[in-house]
């Protein structure tokens, strides 16, 4: 295309938008919030996905001790646990540690802690981790039949229902994304026909006096893209706002969830969401065209 | 350079518009085509340009059968047959400059050669002061002679015309004939469907009369009709 028609084409796609203003306006918003929609899936799928991978690298396992077991048995154990594969570190909780512990935990509870100072109900424990998160559940398993060991904890489960709450997020999350882009190639495929409509006596002269259709059509593919580009822009700027405040807030609140940062995040949703929107916009203009072209 | 041989159309509704035309049209002729309404005039003209596309039978414009045309090849026969129409078919939001420029436009033509062209087949139209007024500030022949402008600022070897007087009083179109009889001697062959009587007498052309879809009659330096005996 020479630069003289691709100029001829954008004064016809400026045209277009501006004939058909409010029409243009409302299936921008159209797709801006449903760009939205997708787009906070998006953040949850992977916010959710990072929180799962960091708590498979903390994985360690609590081995809880009979508190009948004399010290010299604690010792044996620990040499036990010290030789079981992979094991790389092998940490001791005395009861007074895991009581202060809690008290982090629970510091408001104020009922809570004088009941437990009283009498500390909490076991004694080791805390064992391993080289490879897959070592886990052997060790667990071996530790558990060491004698004086009365309960194994490990957050291997935590990690898979994590993942399993993923993976249904990202699935559901799919098949709204996938019915809202169908919306959106619907909403702008509506607008450009109306343009099209607008404007048909103009398409009836330039097939007569010889315009190609690509000619013909790429004016009005370019409209059905700066309009989806343009909601996409409303998208992108809402969720950086948005997420910029809900890190925030979360960080002050619930600083134990460890939200991904904005800054490389949102930079690559927010490419991914122009262009979906550019796309989306470009079906659905290029649909409404092709019935009008036969002429 | 143009023929049709046993040429029938008819439409999606039954109707015959056309019916074993055979016609032969020679490079820089002037060709009226005649006859009531609904004689298959507008069908036949239109077959030209692959408005419509035949039933049966072959048009040949330029030693191609039109109806086999791949649908990307139909705008360059476009660009060889400029079509001039009774309702002028101009833009309302764009001048007469801007109107005819626009023909060059869709052909990707240069900057440089709109503003070489347009220009000088607005002279040739004698429209040369009023390239800047909008369609309704002009009169109906002068918006004619833009349409002819556009249909000629490609420089096509065809000129078809369907009634391109039949909105316009007698002394415009003589104005709108000098014209196109003007375009007919630098070498452009001119078929014009029309019903204006006095001008078919007065030109001594070639006319093709037609009624109900068939050609009744064929007649070098012809009139109208026959006097009735």
């Amino acid at each position: 295309m020479k630069s003289t028609s691709f100029i001829f084409g954008l004064k016809q796609t400026a045209r277009g938008l501006r004939q058909n203003a409010l029409m243009s306006l409302a299936s921008v918003l159209t797709v801006a919030l449903s760009l939205l929609v997708a787009g906070l899936f998006g953040l949850i799928t992977v916010n959710l996905g990072h929180l799962a991978r960091l708590a498979e690298q903390q994985v360690e396992v609590t081995v809880f001790l009979d508190d009948a077991l004399s010290d010299q048995g604690v010792r044996a154990v620990e040499a036990q646990l010290k030789a079981l594969p992979g094991v790389t570190q092998v940490t001791f909780v005395s009861k007074d540690q895991a009581l202060e512990r809690l008290k982090a935990v629970f510091a408001d509870d104020k009922d809570l802690l004088a009941q437990v100072e009283q009498e500390n109900p909490l076991y004694r424990s080791f805390e064992v981790r391993t080289a490879q998160p897959a070592q886990i559940k052997p060790a667990a398993d071996a530790a558990a039949k060491l004698p004086g060991v009365i309960k194994v904890n490990y957050k291997q489960e935590v990690v898979e229902r994590l993942f399993r709450v993923t993976r249904a997020i990202r699935v559901s999350g799919l098949v709204i994304m996938v019915a809202l882009a169908l919306a959106m190639v619907m909403i702008i495929s509506n607008t450009i026909r109306i343009t099209v409509f607008a404007r048909r006596r103009e398409i009836a002269i330039m097939k007569l006096v010889g315009a190609t259709d690509g000619f013909i059509r790429w004016p009005f593919v370019c409209e059905g893209m700066v309009l989806g580009a343009s909601g996409a822009v409303f998208t992108v700027a809402a969720l950086w706002i948005g997420y910029g405040w809900a890190w925030n807030s979360i960080r002050r609140g619930l600083p134990f969830i460890p939200l991904l940062p904005r800054q490389p995040l949102l930079f690559e949703l927010a490419g991914l969401i122009i262009a979906a929107g550019t796309l989306i916009g470009a079906v659905g203009s290029a649909l409404s065209l092709r019935r009008f072209l036969r002429v | 350079m143009i023929q049709l041989i046993d040429v029938t159309k008819v439409y999606a509704n039954n109707v015959v518009a056309l019916k074993d035309i055979n016609l032969r049209v020679d490079r820089g002729e002037f060709v009226f085509v005649v006859g009531p309404s609904g004689a298959g005039k507008s069908t036949l003209i239109r077959l030209l340009f692959r408005e419509e596309v035949a039933t049966k039978g072959q048009v040949i414009v330029h030693g191609k059968n039109v109806a086999r045309l791949r649908r990307s090849s139909i705008p360059l026969l476009r660009r060889t047959i400029g079509v001039i129409f009774q309702d002028f078919k101009l833009l309302p939001d764009r001048n007469a400059f801007d109107n005819v420029a626009f023909a060059l436009e869709v052909t990707e033509a240069p900057r440089r050669e709109i503003r070489r062209r347009v220009p000088a087949v607005l002279e040739l139209v004698g429209l040369k002061d009023r390239a800047k007024a909008y369609p309704h500030e002009l009169s109906g022949g002068e918006q004619q002679r833009v349409a002819i402008a556009r249909a000629i600022v490609n420089g096509p070897s065809i000129l078809v015309a369907d009634e391109p007087t039949g909105n316009l009083d007698p002394d415009t179109s003589w104005g709108i004939m000098n014209l196109l009889q003007t375009l007919n001697r630098n070498g452009a062959t001119i078929i014009m469907a029309t019903h204006a009587k006095a001008i078919v007498n007065a030109m001594k052309k070639r006319v093709v009369a037609m009624d109900h879809g068939r050609i009744i009659r064929d007649q070098a330096e012809g009139v109208y009709a026959h006097e009735v005996n």
